[in-house]
C-alpha cells in the first residue's frame, strides 16, 4: 500500500518522465491517488480484485503468445494477438526491472469491439490497480475491460 | 579577474590513456563529448535503463532509478546505467570495443516507400560524415525529435536493411507500432528531405564467417537485418547453402518476394520460402501455408548442421528455437535478434 505522499512523488514523476505526450495519467486532471481509488471502486462494484482481472488477462496472452504474432481464436467468439515491439518500459511505480513492450489485442467478433493492453498494463493493474488516467494511449477502463473480456463470476475465484 | 577553473574528473576506459572531462555531467554525457556512443532510447532520463556500462572504480553508490532498472545480476557484474554516473574524481570503466565504432550521423531522407499497410521503408543519404561501416544485421539508434505524440527526444532501435558496401545510403524497414513513439514518427510523421540524425552502428547480430549452411527465420520488420545479410553475401560472393523462411498473415503482408527472386538467381544456393499463415481467397496462394514454424519443421533436416539467425517477436522466435534445438542444432551456432 502507498501512503499519499509516496503517491504524490510518483506522480510527479509520471507526469515529468513519461515521453509519450499524454503519458501515464493522460489528460486526466484527477490525482493518482483519485484515479486509483475510482478505479478500485468500479472493480469492487463487481465483486473481483485487481488481481483476478490481472490473471485473466495474463491467461488471454498466453494464448495469443501461441500465435507466434498472429491471431489466435479463442471461444467462444474473441480472437487474439500478441505483438511485440523493441525495447522495454520500466513501471512508473519504480518496480524492480523493466518490462518488455508486448502488446496483447483481444477481438470480440460477436460485437465488433477489441481492446489492446501491454504487459506493463497487466503489472500495474496486478502490483498497483492502477489502469492509467483517462486519455493515456494505454488507459484500460476497468468497466469497459471487464465488459469487453466478459470478466465476470468465473473469474472471482 | 582569474578565470574559474571548472573542477575536471578523469575517466579511464579500457587500457587507454586517461581521458579529462568536466566533473558534474553524467558519464553518459562524458562519453558523448568523447565521441563514444552508448545505445540509449530515452536520452539519457534514467526511464530505458539500456546505457549499461562496466564500472570498475570510482563510482557513486546506486542511484534510486539503477536500483529499479538493474538485475541484481547486473549489479553483481559491477554494470551501471551511465546516465545516473556522475563524473567525479577517477572513474574506471569497460566497455565493448564495438562502441568504439559507434558515431553520430546526419542524413536526409531521400526515399519513402510503403512496403506492406504497415511497413514502411525509408532511405536515408548520409551527409555528415557522408558513409558508415558495418556489418550486415547490425542496428542504428535514430533520434526521434519531440513531435505531437512525444514531449521529448528520444532514440530508437532499428535494423540496417541496406548492405554495407552502400555506406553512404542506408535502408530501414519499419513497422508501425500501436502508440509506438518512435515508429508513429517515422511511419506518419517524417517526410521527404526531412534531416535524420541517429548513431550505431551497434549489435551482435550478423552473420558469422563459416562454410556452413544457414537458415534465416523472419516475420515482419524481421526482414531488415535478413536482406542486409543477404545482399552483402551477394555483393562479397559468399556462397553458403542458404535457405530463407519468412513468416507472414496473407499476401498483403508480404514483400520483398521480386527482390528476393533475383536473389535466388544470382546466389548459387539461396532459397526464399515465403508461408502465409491465413492467406485469403483473393491471394491465389499455392506456396507454403501455417504458422513458419511448422514450415521450418516441414524443411529442416534431422539433424542439422548449419547455423540459424531469427528476427522478428520473440513468441516466433522462442517457438523456432524449440524446433531448432529438436533438429540438433547447438546452441551456440543460433543467433537472434527479438524485438523484445
Amino acid at each position: 500500500m502507498q501512503t499519499n505522499d509516496s503517491l504524490s512523488a510518483i506522480e510527479k514523476t509520471m507526469r515529468r518522465t513519461s515521453a509519450a505526450r499524454e503519458g501515464f495519467l493522460g489528460k486526466d486532471d484527477r490525482s493518482l491517488a483519485a484515479i486509483l481509488q475510482a478505479d478500485d471502486d468500479a472493480v469492487r462494484r463487481h465483486g473481483l480484485t485487481h488481481a483476478q482481472i490481472a490473471r485473466r488477462l495474463l491467461d488471454l496472452r498466453r494464448a495469443g503468445w501461441e500465435g507466434q504474432g498472429e491471431p489466435v481464436a479463442l471461444a467462444p467468439h474473441f480472437e487474439v494477438s500478441v505483438d511485440a515491439a523493441r525495447g522495454a518500459l520500466p513501471c512508473p511505480f519504480g518496480d524492480q526491472g523493466t518490462i518488455a513492450k508486448v502488446n496483447t489485442t483481444v477481438r470480440d467478433l460477436a460485437r465488433g469491439r477489441q481492446i489492446t493492453f501491454s504487459d506493463l498494463n497487466i503489472h500495474m493493474i496486478e502490483a498497483h490497480g492502477f489502469y492509467e488516467g483517462r486519455g493515456a494511449p494505454f488507459r484500460l477502463d476497468p468497466e469497459q475491460l471487464m465488459d469487453t473480456l466478459a470478466i465476470g463470476e468465473r473469474d472471482r475465484e | 579577474m582569474p578565470e574559474a577553473v571548472l573542477p575536471k574528473a578523469k575517466l579511464y576506459i579500457n587500457d587507454r590513456p586517461p581521458l579529462e572531462t568536466p566533473a558534474g555531467q553524467s558519464l553518459l554525457a562524458a562519453l558523448k563529448e568523447q565521441g563514444i556512443f552508448v545505445p540509449s532510447a530515452c536520452g539519457g532520463h534514467g526511464v530505458c535503463g539500456l546505457c549499461r556500462v562496466k564500472v570498475l572504480a570510482g563510482a557513486a553508490p546506486l542511484t534510486a532509478r539503477e536500483e529499479a532498472l538493474l538485475s541484481e545480476a547486473d549489479r553483481l557484474a559491477g554494470m551501471r546505467l551511465a546516465c545516473q554516473v556522475p563524473m567525479e574524481g577517477e572513474l574506471r570503466i569497460g566497455i565493448p570495443k564495438d562502441f568504439f565504432n559507434a558515431r553520430d550521423y546526419k542524413a536526409e531522407v531521400v526515399a519513402l516507400r510503403d512496403l506492406t499497410p504497415d511497413i514502411r521503408a525509408i532511405t536515408l543519404q548520409l551527409h555528415s560524415p557522408p558513409a558508415i561501416d558495418f556489418k550486415a544485421g547490425q542496428y542504428i539508434q535514430v533520434r526521434i525529435p519531440p513531435y505531437a505524440q512525444s514531449r521529448r527526444t528520444l532514440y530508437r532501435a532499428y535494423s540496417i536493411a541496406s548492405p554495407p558496401s552502400s555506406r553512404g545510403r542506408l535502408e530501414l524497414e519499419v513497422r508501425q507500432v500501436l502508440n509506438g513513439v518512435g515508429t508513429t514518427y517515422l511511419c506518419q510523421h517524417l517526410a521527404l528531405n526531412a534531416s535524420v540524425v541517429f548513431n550505431g552502428p551497434y549489435g551482435e547480430f550478423y552473420l558469422r564467417e563459416s562454410s556452413r549452411p544457414v537458415i534465416l527465420i523472419a516475420g515482419g520488420s524481421g526482414m531488415a537485418p535478413m536482406k542486409s545479410i543477404l545482399d552483402d553475401m551477394q555483393a562479397r560472393k559468399i556462397r553458403r547453402n542458404v535457405r530463407y523462411f519468412f513468416g507472414a498473415r496473407s499476401r498483403r503482408n508480404l514483400f520483398l518476394v521480386p527482390e528476393m527472386q533475383v536473389l535466388e538467381q544470382n546466389l548459387p544456393d539461396f532459397r526464399f520460402i515465403p508461408a502465409l499463415s491465413k492467406p485469403l481467397p483473393e491471394d491465389c496462394w499455392t506456396g507454403e501455408t501455417g504458422l513458419i514454424t511448422a514450415v521450418l519443421d516441414r524443411h529442416l533436416a534431422n539433424p542439422y548442421h548449419g547455423e540459424a539467425y531469427l528476427c522478428g517477436s520473440p513468441a516466433m522466435i522462442q517457438a523456432c528455437i524449440k524446433i531448432l534445438q529438436c533438429k540438433g542444432v547447438a546452441e551456440d551456432s543460433i543467433f537472434y535478434d527479438a524485438f523484445a
